[in-house]
């Protein structure tokens, strides 16, 4: 049968001063929240590394004579400093690491487009690249292929928003908030307390650093260590693992060789007992050297830098926002040693040093309790070894 | 777009902004449809030429039909518009599953056969537009309806963007008349409607997205074996997370054709306070429940030819309408379980027609239904047969090599949302909405209305498509 219009009443109610009291209580929680959350050192212009601003980089190589782009983890992510590059080569990289995202998938798409004949940085923690996974943020080469119009927009829109607000932060949305509270309680399970919490800042053109609180504050310190203690149980990467990643990676530097690119491996520093359990997973003669000698291909190695040996990392893994312009400046200047596609300006500023960057009194502080033996003070944080 | 997406709120401010301008109807019609084909386009702009190709193919069929008196030609007609909104969901949303099931066929005959790999882009809410359109011809046929004499308003019935993608599935007769004669919103609707957005975005950015699509993934995609704890609560995380998504979108679409002085029909009346399966299906995804009655139980015979023809008649549209949700075996088997449901209901209300149950059974047959709806979903949000058949197993308790899945915060969270979601259901069980609104203090009202508001702004969301738009 025919359905009738429906009917669809007004429930009667002063309407009016409802949407008055409404607007004005969620104004007024609004502005609390935001305050709360700048206390919290989130801040306005920092866009939150997603697919679309991804996106937006990587359609840079469709359009322009791109020289460098980088691709990589979390370490190159956090670890370059793209205006002291610029300021040393007079090239601005495009930055298309991703962290927490394995490598390799992107290398396969810089090499599968023709569009690019510039210098890809591979920037590697070793853990990330020899494993099949794709890693968190393998969705972005499918935003990159196709964004609908509307994903674009709310893209602009959140970009001109994040220039206001700090509290526009994935990490510190509501539910993940309450969902931290649960530090573990039911034994074999893992929560979003277990996840890494926010780590990053990131500019317009994917600039991005450790966020600065980490290096301050004692819980959020000792959280990321503990993230990065989880794998202090993992099996050391397989042979196979290996063996196919060095294929694959072969046939990505031959392809992007045979289009008048090239390529050069990074490895970013880290430190501690962190970089002992990558040194059992993924032991550098057989993962790293082994690697440079199958795909033909050079590397620079942070080991091998006397600068990035003396580098604050305040949670072992990436250095802090200050010695990303140090360690840039060193890898910059070892670079232009290797490769041709890569000068140093005549009038490039002095070399830096890791006495540039020392870390803050505060930061020193943190360090020795989170290292050393934690002071009444420190909110209590398991860190599994 | 999306109703929880950025774009959007800027795109609803523009739209309400123009329809509520003093400019002649026709022209507030024509922004009302230009609109909805930039909501369609802001997804995949080319796949705008199939919502034309739905509308004009019928609009004309219907046009020839109510012209003709020859049975023949109307028949003809109407097979055509069938035709082209069938063939169309069968390529776009069935092509490479009909292709898989045919490899397999193959296979078992000892053929090795190698589909071509077409990698077909599913346009979004083909099944439920296709479904709209189709209801205008039939509905002619049928001789139920006229056709509207308006392309404008036929277009704007199709495509009108509150309904366009996910429902509620409308009838031409529901809509089409609203479009006839001059709509002037009132305050009081425009307030009422963004009240009603603010709950459906508050159940699918908070609720869906924010609390309960998490432990549902873990379950339902992880690789860990469940234990009976971790399969029942992930599945009812999945239960609460469908409705909240699906029913969030359907108010946050009623809310938003209110704003506009439109009124659109209930999706949801609490279906998780449902006592028996046909009552399940008075209060869940309503227009689809009333539409496969139309327009396939009823053709199929319904219950007029006898019992064997109504039990035929029930599977074969719960049956079908499992396909309707996506081309697995799963959701076959998910539509199978629910054509069991009825007529198993129907058998028993037949052999004790006298009993008339007490409020205590009452309630604890309103559990069982939910539980035995839990079972279905199973079948709904498992990716392959030996998923459903691991969470089922870890349901009754029956893996032996069980670990612990869900984290404490998310078991938590799902007994308090899905519980009070369960509970909420049994409150409102024979009351609507607006009933509850109206004798509610207004202070109350505009307390719930801040924090839904303030929870949805710090919940931030991350422009997840519903889940029914896959569909």
């Amino acid at each position: 049968m025919a359905q009738p219009v429906p009917e669809r009443p007004v429930p009667a109610q002063p309407w009016g001063r409802i949407v008055l009291v409404v607007a004005v209580l969620v104004t007024a929680a609004t502005a609390t929240w935001e305050w709360q959350m700048r206390a919290l050192q989130l801040l306005p212009g920092d866009l939150q590394d997603n697919s679309s601003l991804w996106a937006d980089q990587r359609r840079r190589i469709d359009t322009e004579d791109v020289q460098v782009a980088i691709v990589g983890d979390s370490r190159i992510l956090f670890d370059t400093d793209l205006d002291r590059f610029e300021a040393l080569t007079g090239v601005r990289p495009v930055q298309l690491a991703l962290a927490g995202t394995n490598a390799r998938p992107f290398l396969e798409d810089l090499a599968a487009d023709p569009h690019f004949r510039g210098l890809a940085l591979v920037g590697i923690s070793e853990w990330s690249y020899f494993r099949t996974a794709s890693g968190l943020h393998a969705d972005a080469l499918a935003r990159y292929h196709f964004e609908s119009p509307a994903q674009r927009a709310s893209f602009l829109i959140y970009r001109r928003l994040s220039d206001v607000f700090g509290f526009l932060d994935a990490e510190y949305r509501l539910s993940r908030l309450v969902l931290r509270l649960d530090p573990g309680l039911r034994p074999g399970t893992r929560g979003p307390y277990q996840e890494p919490w926010k780590l990053m800042i990131t500019a317009a053109d994917r600039q991005s650093a450790l966020w600065p609180r980490i290096e301050t504050d004692v819980y959020l310190n000792r959280h990321a260590r503990s993230v990065w203690a989880r794998t202090y149980s993992a099996p050391p990467v397989s042979a196979e693992v290996i063996a196919m990643t060095q294929t694959v990676t072969r046939d990505a530097v031959g392809a992007i060789r045979a289009h008048g690119g090239d390529v050069i491996f990074i490895r970013p520093p880290s430190r501690g007992p962190f970089r002992e359990n990558e040194n059992r997973i993924v032991p550098r003669e057989q993962v790293w050297d082994a690697l440079l000698t199958a795909a033909h291909v050079q590397g620079l190695h942070a080991d091998d830098d006397p600068v990035a040996s003396h580098l604050f990392l305040p949670e072992l893994s990436h250095v802090s926002r200050a010695c990303a312009s140090v360690y840039t400046d060193s890898f910059v200047r070892r670079l232009a040693l290797l490769t041709p596609q890569l000068k140093l300006r005549a009038d490039a500023p002095a070399p830096l040093a890791a006495t540039d960057c020392p870390p803050s009194a505060e930061a020193l502080a943190l360090q020795n309790i989170v290292e050393g033996t934690p002071s009444a003070g420190a909110r209590a944080m398991p860190v599994e070894h | 777009m999306v109703f929880n997406s950025l774009t959007f709120v800027i795109f609803f401010a523009i739209v309400l902004g123009l329809f509520w301008m003093p400019f002649a109807w026709t022209t507030r019609k024509i922004i009302l449809l230009v609109a909805s084909y930039l909501f369609y386009a802001a997804w995949n702009p080319p796949f705008i030429v199939l919502l034309w190709i739905s509308t004009v193919v019928d609009w004309w069929a219907a046009n020839r039909i109510a012209r003709s008196s020859n049975i023949f030609r109307r028949r003809t007609w109407m097979l055509v518009s069938v035709s082209a909104n069938l063939g169309m969901l069968g390529w776009f949303k069935y092509g490479e599953f009909l292709l898989r099931n045919f490899q397999s066929l193959a296979a078992v005959a000892g053929v090795h056969y190698q589909p071509p790999h077409f990698d077909i882009v599913l346009p979004v809410g083909i099944s439920f537009y296709t479904f709209a359109t189709m209801s205008y011809t039939l509905d002619v046929y049928l001789r139920r309806a006229q056709p509207t004499t308006s392309m404008l308003d036929f277009m704007l019935f199709v495509t009108f963007f509150p309904h366009l993608v996910a429902g509620p599935i409308m009838r031409p007769s529901e809509l089409v008349p609203q479009f006839q004669k001059v709509v002037r919103p009132n305050l009081g609707q425009l307030r009422f409607g963004l009240a009603l957005m603010t709950l459906g975005l508050f159940q699918k950015v908070v609720l869906a997205d924010g609390f309960l699509a998490g432990p549902s993934e873990q379950l339902f995609d992880g690789t860990k074996i469940p234990g009976a704890l971790d399969a029942w609560m992930g599945t009812l995380a999945f239960s609460g997370q469908i409705f909240c998504d699906f029913a969030g979108y359907s108010t946050t679409a009623i809310g938003a054709a209110l704003c506009l002085g439109f009124k659109m029909p209930d999706n949801f009346r609490f279906p998780y306070a449902a006592v028996g399966f046909s009552d399940f299906w008075r209060r869940w995804h309503i227009t689809l429940s009333a539409w496969l009655r139309d327009y396939l139980y009823i053709p199929l015979g319904g219950n007029r030819h006898g019992e064997r023809r109504a039990y035929f008649a029930l599977m074969m549209t719960m049956l079908l309408g499992g396909l309707w949700h996506g081309a697995s075996w799963t959701f076959v088997v998910w539509g199978a379980l629910h054509g069991a449901y009825l007529a198993s209901e129907r058998w028993l209300r037949q052999h004790f027609a006298g009993y008339t149950p007490g409020p205590v059974v009452c309630v604890l047959l309103g559990l069982l239904t939910y539980a035995l709806v839990n079972v279905t979903w199973v079948f709904f949000r498992a990716k392959t047969f030996e998923k459903a058949w691991l969470v089922l197993k870890g349901m009754a308790g029956a893996n032996s090599a069980s670990e612990p899945i869900l984290a404490a915060a998310h078991l938590i969270a799902i007994a308090v949302i899905v519980g009070g979601l369960v509970l909420a259901h049994w409150q409102m069980r024979t009351r609507t909405l607006e009933s509850l609104v109206a004798m509610s203090p207004a202070p109350v009202i505009a307390a719930a209305w801040s924090l839904m508001l303030f929870a949805v702004i710090v919940e931030q969301g991350t422009g997840n498509a519903f889940i029914y738009f896959q569909f």
